[in-house]
C-alpha cells in the first residue's frame, strides 16, 4: 500500500495539526449582529443573554484553512465542496473559542470531468470550559494540474 | 408538537430574496473577506457571473429554517454539499423533509433531508438532525 496521498502527501501528516487559535471572548453584540444578517427572528438570539445560532461556530476559521502541504496553487483550481458540522453546546456571550484544525482525509475520486482530488480539514472548537462547541469538517475539491 | 412529525412531513420552506447588501453585511459579521461576496468585478474576475452567496451563508439559512419550524429543537448536525453557485437579488427556496425519525432516552431525534433551491436548481443540498426533547 501506498503511503504517499494525492499532491505527494505523505499519509502520515493525516490527523496531524496545522493550525491553532484562541478567540476575542464572545460578546451578546456579536450574536445579535450575526443572527440579524441573516434574518433571524428566534427571540433566544437577541436580548441581552442570547445563545449564538448554530452556524455561528463558522467564524471561527482559525489562520489558515489547509495543511501548508498542500499546494496553495490546487486551491485556485478547486471549490469549497461541502461542511458537516456536528453541534455541541451553544456559544454563549462571554465565550472563549479555541479552535484546532487537523488535517482529516485526502481521496480521490474520478469523474466525468475527469480527476478530482478531495481535502477535508477538521475544525475542533471547544469553550474555555473544554466543552466542545462544534466539529467542523470542511470538504474541498481541487483539481490536479492538467500535465500532472 | 413532536408526535405529529412523521416520516415525509414537510418542513415549511424558507423563500426570500438576499439582497448584495445582505451578503456584504454577513460576509462582514462572519468574517468572510472574499471580494467574490462583494464585488460583481472581481467575481467576473474568477470566472463566476457576479458576486456570490458564500457557502456558509447558504448553509446558515437552512439552519434559520429550521429553527423557524422547530425553535426549540436542538441541532445536532448539519452536513451539505455545495451543489451550485448561488447569487444575491434572485429568489432562493430553503425547503426539506423528515426522512426518520428515532426514540431517543428521553425525545425524539429527527433526520431531515434539506435543499437550497434558486432558479429551479438544486445549489445546496444536505442532511440534519434535530433534537427535540
Amino acid at each position: 500500500m501506498s503511503d504517499t496521498l494525492p499532491f505527494g502527501i505523505d499519509q502520515s501528516l493525516i490527523g496531524s495539526e496545522f493550525d491553532s487559535s484562541t478567540s476575542e471572548p464572545v460578546t451578546a453584540e456579536d450574536i445579535h449582529e450575526y443572527a440579524a444578517s441573516l434574518g433571524e427572528t428566534y427571540a433566544g438570539y437577541f436580548g441581552a443573554n442570547p445563545i449564538a445560532p448554530p452556524t455561528f461556530c463558522m467564524k471561527f476559521r482559525g489562520n489558515r484553512f489547509s495543511h501548508p502541504s498542500i499546494p496553495a496553487d490546487a486551491f485556485r483550481r478547486g471549490f469549497d465542496a461541502g461542511k458537516d458540522i456536528h453541534f455541541g453546546v451553544p456559544i454563549r456571550p462571554g465565550d472563549v473559542v479555541h479552535t484546532s484544525n487537523t488535517l482529516h482525509e485526502v481521496y480521490e475520486k474520478t469523474g466525468r470531468s475527469g480527476s478530482m482530488v478531495f481535502v477535508v480539514s477538521r475544525q475542533r472548537m471547544t469553550n474555555q470550559r473544554g466543552e466542545t462547541v462544534a466539529t467542523i469538517d470542511n470538504r474541498f475539491m481541487l483539481r490536479p494540474k492538467a500535465d500532472a | 408538537m413532536s408526535d405529529d412529525i412523521e416520516i415525509g412531513h414537510e418542513i415549511p420552506p424558507l423563500e426570500i430574496v438576499v439582497s448584495g447588501d445582505d451578503v456584504r453585511r454577513y460576509a462582514t459579521v462572519a468574517q468572510m473577506p472574499g471580494q467574490r461576496f462583494v464585488s460583481d468585478e472581481v467575481a467576473r474576475k474568477e470566472g463566476l457571473p457576479g458576486r456570490i452567496l458564500p457557502g456558509n451563508m447558504s448553509m446558515a439559512l437552512l439552519s434559520r429554517m429550521l429553527t423557524e419550524w422547530l425553535p426549540e429543537a436542538r441541532l445536532e448536525r448539519l452536513g451539505v454539499t455545495f451543489r451550485g453557485i448561488v447569487q444575491p437579488g434572485k429568489p432562493l427556496r430553503c425547503s426539506g423533509f423528515v426522512v426518520d425519525r428515532r426514540e431517543i432516552a428521553d425525545g425524539v431525534e429527527l433526520e431531515c433531508d434539506v435543499i437550497l433551491e434558486q432558479g429551479g436548481e438544486r445549489r445546496t443540498t444536505g442532511v440534519a438532525v434535530l433534537q427535540l426533547r
